[in-house]
């Protein structure tokens, strides 16, 4: 079985002048559908640079990144689009909702991807049949009785949950999250993280982490550890432990 | 759901979308309104001159023979041609009712009209029966009629000449050809005092045959081209020296009526055009505000998987949507009131059946221009945002490069206090938003110097023609029976200056216009100007011609010009040797001298004096008026509703504007400067404190604007008395005393809109607007 993605040798670099910066260099690796896997590295490692690659937000210097076999390199800037729209959900560190709809309208957003036409017609075919409605989204994090609340009137950990329903509304291929707990206090944090995994085993997503949280490495399939725009190790875990019962 | 977004954006942002939607509007509020009047006003007038088949063409000179009509009806594209006779004379109220009294009212002057048919300049039947050449009677204008409570069946009498006729009136009417008819002495209409009368010819008592003095011709519509070339062969084919052969845009009635409506059109247009431009510079401040605010909002959008299409798409709706309502609610609102405004003032002026304001496609072109540049404005503020991948604008934009500008490097600024430190900084980092302030508030001081000189400008039309140009009291016009001698006796009892006036045709080139011809016997009632406004006498050796009549006949001064009196068949070809400017009047002067110079000969039409002239003089037959200049400016300042109407709009439309930028701009630089006016309140500021350095900076931006707009404001009424009119020579005027009500009327308004936001500092929260951005 082919993996889901691959990275060979993908390198991103930032020139200022005659200097050159590497925020990523000759990284390699590779993840299977459904596995929940960890970036672990401390700030400036390069697990953001490794994310917006993955998420096609960004488009790498030198390498290839093959997403089912395809080559993300040579996409264009529609193709990622489309690429984004359709395989990626994304949960941010500071949940990114758009404050002027309410939580139930911020993931309701997510079918105004379809572009129709003047005459009805799709223009694209970005969502599936089977993605979720919007309100079983928002049950399916627990989010229910809230789901007509503005942003501001959510708490941090609702507010990341909404995140959630919206990136898993259109049941994606790739869910990446980033810093998902950074902004949440412990408890709260257990939550999204055992949310998150639920997501992975049930629904047999792929869940992306990105995090300098090294607890989290217990709860993943894989972790890749990032180091000074590297890769410093890949770490199989056989038996991941579920995400309750790791010590914070 | 961006739908939802766009509406709950527009909502949070009131203040700034509301000034944009309020400039869209006013903009196409006075263009469509002012559009829909003068079409509609255009379109009636136009149907009124199909359905009473106003004449295409008037053909006057000299005793015109029943063949000449014949051979003019014989030209190709000619459909008939009438001859007729116009005289002027009175309406005499006197001599049918005693119960008048007559000393206290004016003698109506009339425009007298015999006609031999008529398929021509119809009339549009008010009371009584139509008019045919074989019915005896007579038919009266509506206003003279009113005015004398004539009556159908009255008896009417008319002096023409000395030659008093007698008819019956049989009818009441209006007619296409006296859309607009002044008295040749009267400066503004004044409808009722002078009026119009026709008859058959057959009712002219007298055994001669009628003097014939005028041919109207009916043609096939065709182009200009097509109807000069028609000129040509009837003046070819008539073959006489002393006609002219006039259109429809020669005539007075027909030219003050059109170029009045073209005024209004492209005043309109001006007006909206100062709108639309700070519409569009509230769109690129205000969306490229909020793109930069929303950036992470994008980015998170980008992410998602929306396209840019769809992302840019949401952002230029903002701009289209505000224009489009705000242009299109604006061009249909003005359509509706503008014209129930300006109509009531236009009924003294025109003789039109009712009007009715209609657009014409300008204003629909105007919307979508107005549209599609406020949304090309929306895209190009947002494409900024855009062109990055989601990655980068994920994260907040870089600060940006802030330099030392080189003031701040100079003395000056260490002694600057600090708040002034920091309005100057405030105004170089915002530059967009300084400008736009600047910008505003001129247009605000220019609108109320165009405003107010216009009204400056005129009341010195009306100083410099009596005062300055005709320094006379009293003017004495002659009848027709007046000969020399006469003159000449009249002029010694009151110790006078005589005066010839008369209509000629100029030629320059290729340029014909009709114009009038002033001789100056000795005397020292009439001084003149030259172009840059400096006294000069007129020359023993030449002809002068008049500043505005050399503008439009495109020549100067030493060029030649071509000219003859109406009705005379010498042609004279003369140099202009001065240029002299005159208000009202354009065309050339020249002392008796050289008039006899040229073999003409003198023949005086009306005295200047300062001697008290008795009312009761035009009994006698060699007088046909009497004119008292301090009465005629009087009366003219009674005359000026339109022109006061037009001020106040216009002040209006700058005080509207003052607010709206100035609150717009006030809104937008508190918002952004919360967290600076929070920092310096929990460093111990006072609210008064920081509330004069805010004020401080809307005043700097004000007076900027003031001096600014007071040269902007001399340009557009420049510009507004150019295109007045071909006969008007209005010569741009602004009084110190309306540089001062403009300047200080722009602060007041400056002032105003700053009280109503610096009550805004006292509601920041300290902790709230310092608390993590978003």
């Amino acid at each position: 079985m082919t993996p889901l993605m691959e990275f060979h040798s993908v390198s991103k670099e930032y020139r200022n002048g005659e200097r050159i910066f590497y925020a990523l260099k000759d990284a390699s690796f590779s993840i299977d559908a459904g596995e929940m896997v960890v970036i672990l590295g401390p700030s400036g490692a390069g697990k953001s640079t490794l994310l917006n690659l993955l998420g096609g937000m960004d488009s790498a210097s030198d390498g290839s990144i093959l997403f089912e076999g395809n080559d993300l390199t040579n996409y264009t800037d529609n193709q990622l689009t489309q690429y984004r729209a359709r395989n990626v959900g994304v949960v941010f560190q500071f949940y990114n909702l758009i404050p002027t709809l309410t939580a139930y309208e911020n993931v309701a957003l997510m079918k105004d991807l379809e572009e129709i036409g003047l005459f009805g017609n799709k223009r694209n075919e970005v969502i599936d049949e089977e993605r979720m409605k919007p309100a079983e989204a928002l049950a399916a994090v627990g989010l229910a009785e809230h789901m007509h609340q503005f942003p501001s009137q959510l708490s941090g950990g609702e507010q990341q949950r909404t995140s959630i329903a919206r990136a898993i509304a259109k049941n994606p291929k790739l869910l990446l999250c980033d810093e998902p707990t950074g902004a949440l206090d412990t408890e709260t944090g257990r939550e999204v993280l055992c949310l998150l995994q639920r997501m992975s085993r049930e629904k047999k997503c792929t869940v992306i982490m990105v995090t300098h949280n090294s607890i989290f490495s217990d709860i993943a399939d894989k972790v890749i550890r990032v180091k000074n725009g590297g890769i410093k190790e890949i770490i199989i875990n056989d038996h991941p432990k579920d995400a309750d019962e790791v010590g914070w | 759901m961006l739908k939802r977004k766009v509406w709950r954006d527009l909502r949070q942002n009131l203040t700034q979308f509301m000034a944009i939607f309020l400039m869209s509007l006013l903009g196409m509020w006075i263009y469509g309104g002012m559009d829909a009047e003068s079409t509609g006003a255009s379109r009636v007038a136009a149907r009124f001159y199909e359905e009473y088949n106003l004449a295409d063409l008037w053909v006057m000179g000299g005793a015109f023979s029943d063949e000449e009509a014949r051979t003019i009806e014989k030209i190709p594209g000619v459909i008939s041609a009438e001859r007729r006779m116009m005289v002027t004379g009175e309406l005499d109220i006197s001599s049918g009712d005693d119960e008048v009294q007559t000393s206290e009212v004016k003698k109506p002057s009339m425009q007298i009209g015999f006609l031999t048919d008529y398929q021509m300049n119809r009339f549009e039947i008010m009371e009584g029966e139509d008019f045919t050449p074989e019915t005896e009677g007579v038919w009266i204008d509506r206003f003279v009629a009113k005015k004398h409570h004539l009556k159908i069946g009255d008896t009417v009498y008319f002096k023409i000449d000395g030659i008093t006729i007698t008819s019956i009136l049989k009818g009441v009417i209006r007619t296409p050809e006296m859309v607009y008819y002044a008295d040749s002495t009267d400066i503004t209409a004044e409808y009722g005092d002078h009026g119009y009368a026709f008859l058959a010819a057959d009712s002219y008592p007298s055994v001669e045959p009628l003097a014939y003095n005028q041919i109207v011709v009916d043609t096939k519509n065709g182009s200009v081209e097509e109807q000069d070339a028609m000129k040509e062969s009837i003046a070819l084919a008539l073959d006489r020296d002393n006609i002219v052969v006039s259109d429809r845009s020669q005539t007075i009635a027909y030219n003050t009526f059109q170029s009045e409506m073209a005024q209004h059109k492209s005043m309109g247009a001006l007006f909206s055009g100062v709108f639309l431009l700070i519409a569009v510079l509230g769109i690129v401040t205000t969306m490229t505000r909020l793109t930069s605010n929303q950036r992470i909002q994008i980015g998170t959008l980008k992410a998602l998987g929306f396209s840019k299409k769809v992302i840019t798409r949401h952002y230029v709706s903002y701009g289209f949507l505000l224009s489009l309502a705000g242009s299109t609610a604006g061009m249909y609102i003005g359509a509706m009131t503008l014209p129930r405004i300006i109509y009531p003032a236009f009924e003294g002026g025109y003789e039109l059946p009712a009007l009715k304001g209609q657009l014409s496609l300008g204003p629909y072109v105007a919307v979508l221009i107005s549209v599609a540049l406020s949304t090309m404005v929306s895209y190009l503020s947002c494409r900024k945002e855009l062109a990055d991948p989601p990655a980068v604008t994920l994260k907040p934009a870089a600060p940006k490069k802030i330099k030392h500008s080189a003031f701040e490097k100079s003395k000056a600024w260490l002694s600057m206090s600090f708040s002034s430190q920091w309005n100057v900084r405030d105004i170089l980092r915002n530059k967009a938003r300084s400008i736009m302030g600047i910008i505003g508030v001129s247009g605000c001081t220019m609108l109320m110097i165009c405003a107010f000189g216009c009204s400056d400008s005129t009341y010195s039309l009306i100083d410099w023609m009596y005062g300055g140009l005709m320094t006379s009291e009293y003017k004495i016009t002659l009848s027709d029976k007046a000969d020399y001698g006469t003159a000449v006796d009249y002029a010694n009892q009151y110790k006078g200056q005589l005066l010839q006036e008369s209509s000629i045709e100029i030629f320059a080139e290729d340029i014909r216009k009709t114009g009038s011809l002033t001789v100056l016997d000795a005397g020292n009632y009439m001084h003149y100007k030259n172009a840059s406004l400096k006294k000069i006498q007129l020359t023993e050796t030449g002809v002068a011609l008049s500043y505005k009549m050399a503008q439009n006949l495109g020549i100067g001064q030493g060029d030649f010009i071509k000219w003859h009196i109406v009705g005379e068949d010498e042609w004279e070809t003369t140099r202009v040797v001065q240029i002299y400017r005159d208000p009202m009047t354009p065309g050339i002067t020249m002392t008796r001298a050289v008039f006899e110079g040229l073999n003409h000969k003198f023949a005086p039409t009306s005295i200047l004096t300062n001697m008290e002239v008795d009312n009761g003089l035009t009994e006698n037959k060699s007088i046909q008026a009497i004119l008292n200049i301090a009465q005629m400016k009087a009366d003219f300042a009674k005359n000026m509703e339109g022109m006061n109407m037009m001020i106040t709009m216009m002040v209006m439309a700058a005080v509207i504007l003052g607010i709206v930028v100035l609150y717009n701009l006030g809104v937008l630089s508190f918002v952004e400067k919360t967290r600076e006016i929070a920092t310096l309140k929990v460093l111990g500021f006072q609210t008064r404190k920081v509330r004069t350095i805010l004020q401080t900076q809307n005043i700097w931006i004000s007076i900027m604007g003031i001096l600014v707009g007071l040269p902007l404001g001399y340009g557009l009424l420049i510009l507004m008395c150019t295109t007045m009119s071909d006969n008007m020579d209005l010569v741009p005027i602004v009084g110190f005393p309306s540089y001062l009500i403009s300047m200080g009327g722009t602060f007041l308004v400056s002032v105003g809109v700053n009280f109503l936001l610096s009550g805004k500092v006292k509601t920041i929260d300290m902790v709230d607007a310092l608390k993590g951005v978003e």
